[in-house]
């Protein structure tokens, strides 16, 4: 074999190793975007039972890491995150949606608009969901608000101002949750999140 | 077999771990990298004291994903020389919470307003490199398993009415280091 053809094959063979850590590192932060690991569903909800936890996985650790750095274990607040609604259409800044549901058994609780890349919208009035305090709950113990760009024509409903055309996640924070929900975070009774009218 | 054949078949076997390796290493990395990277920008911006960062909008944030309805305080933890005293008293209010992460990002310790018991807070955080210090009489020694980290304090401020009392509340946040390591309990 010549120096030549010796020298073109510790070419390629580095060239492919190079190839090969960018593809590994490509495919770790690709599973970690599509954030399928370690999840639950309750309705189009998503709940990771060991954000904050030293118990958690690798993958759980980063995926909380990029998505949520700074959790707090599920004894403290539970996290259950919608990116799709009801029937499992991804969430659109430009939609309106309305979302019921009843408070979840726990000390406190809040339902927070978030744009793709985990900023708050630009609400006016600060509007950037409804929380234990805010939200009015009718007869029935059931609250209702709609998000979108434009007010809702009911103007008694409650309104999150969701303006632009971006991916929206919505976030239900649930702090201190009573045992039986700590214990059995899929018996959340999950909020709805039902389009409004046309999509456009 | 081909000597070229057995060649391409070890260097395929290579590249598959080597990507292999690379993709767990990136798992492993990232929770690490973004840690440092929010530590960094937080002391940048605090100098290393407690940080009081404005209620989060569309245009800033300190926090990752931040909750607009609750008021944060943060310390830098940086126990490699000395460990750090932490206090506060946050009452009379609603619901806090004292949180402490590692540097692998793992929320290590939290202590919230019923566990709290009205008392106020006094710790003394040691990492595993921190020198002995001593600990005051009525503080509680808490171990962290690293020797960086971050302490998040948040505080309930649902509403308008809740905000003033909230900011006063995190307000009485103190992170000391403590400055004559000497024998004693770590």
């Amino acid at each position: 074999m010549t120096g030549r053809s010796r020298l073109r094959r510790a070419v390629v063979a580095a060239a492919w190793l190079a190839l090969a850590v960018v593809l590994g590192a490509a495919s770790a932060i690709a599973v970690l975007r599509r954030g399928a690991l370690s999840h639950e569903a309750v309705g189009p909800w998503r709940v990771n039972l060991l954000a904050g936890s030293p118990q958690a996985d690798a993958y759980t650790r980063a995926r909380v890491a990029i998505g949520g750095l700074l959790a707090l274990r599920r004894e403290q607040t539970m996290y259950y995150v919608a990116t799709a609604d009801s029937a499992g259409r991804p969430l659109r800044s430009r939609c309106s949606y309305r979302v019921a549901g009843r408070p979840p058994p726990a000390r406190w609780w809040s339902v927070t608009a978030y744009a793709e890349d985990f900023f708050l919208f630009d609400a006016e009035g600060r509007r950037f969901g409804v929380n234990g305090e805010t939200a009015v709950l009718a007869a029935d113990g059931r609250f209702v608000f709609v998000t979108g760009p434009r007010p809702p024509a009911d103007a008694a409903t409650a309104w999150v101002p969701t303006p632009g055309d971006r991916g929206l996640l919505l976030t239900l924070r649930v702090y201190q949750p009573e045992a039986r929900l700590h214990d059995a975070p899929l018996s959340l009774d999950p909020p709805t999140i039902e389009p409004q009218g046309a999509c456009r | 077999m081909t000597a070229a054949a057995r060649r391409r078949l070890r260097l395929a076997a290579a590249g598959l771990a080597v990507a292999a390796l690379a993709h767990l290493l990136t798992v492993w990395a990232l929770p690490r990298l973004i840690m440092t990277r929010a530590t960094a920008a937080i002391a940048a911006e605090t100098g290393g004291g407690v940080g009081l960062p404005p209620p989060a909008d569309a245009t800033q944030r300190r926090i990752v994903m931040p909750s607009p309805d609750l008021l944060y305080a943060t310390c830098v933890i940086d126990l490699r020389e000395r460990a750090l005293r932490v206090r506060a008293d946050p009452r009379p209010t609603g619901y806090w919470s004292i949180a402490l992460y590692a540097s692998t990002s793992d929320n290590v310790h939290v202590l919230d307003d019923r566990a709290a018991g009205g008392r106020p807070v006094d710790w003394i955080l040691s990492g595993p490199g921190t020198p002995a210090a001593v600990v005051p009489a009525g503080a509680t020694p808490i171990a962290l398993p690293t020797d960086r980290g971050l302490l998040l304090m948040r505080v309930l401020a649902g509403d308008d009415a809740q905000r003033a009392r909230a900011d006063a509340a995190r307000r009485t946040l103190r992170c000391d280091p403590v400055q004559a390591p000497a024998r004693g309990t770590r």
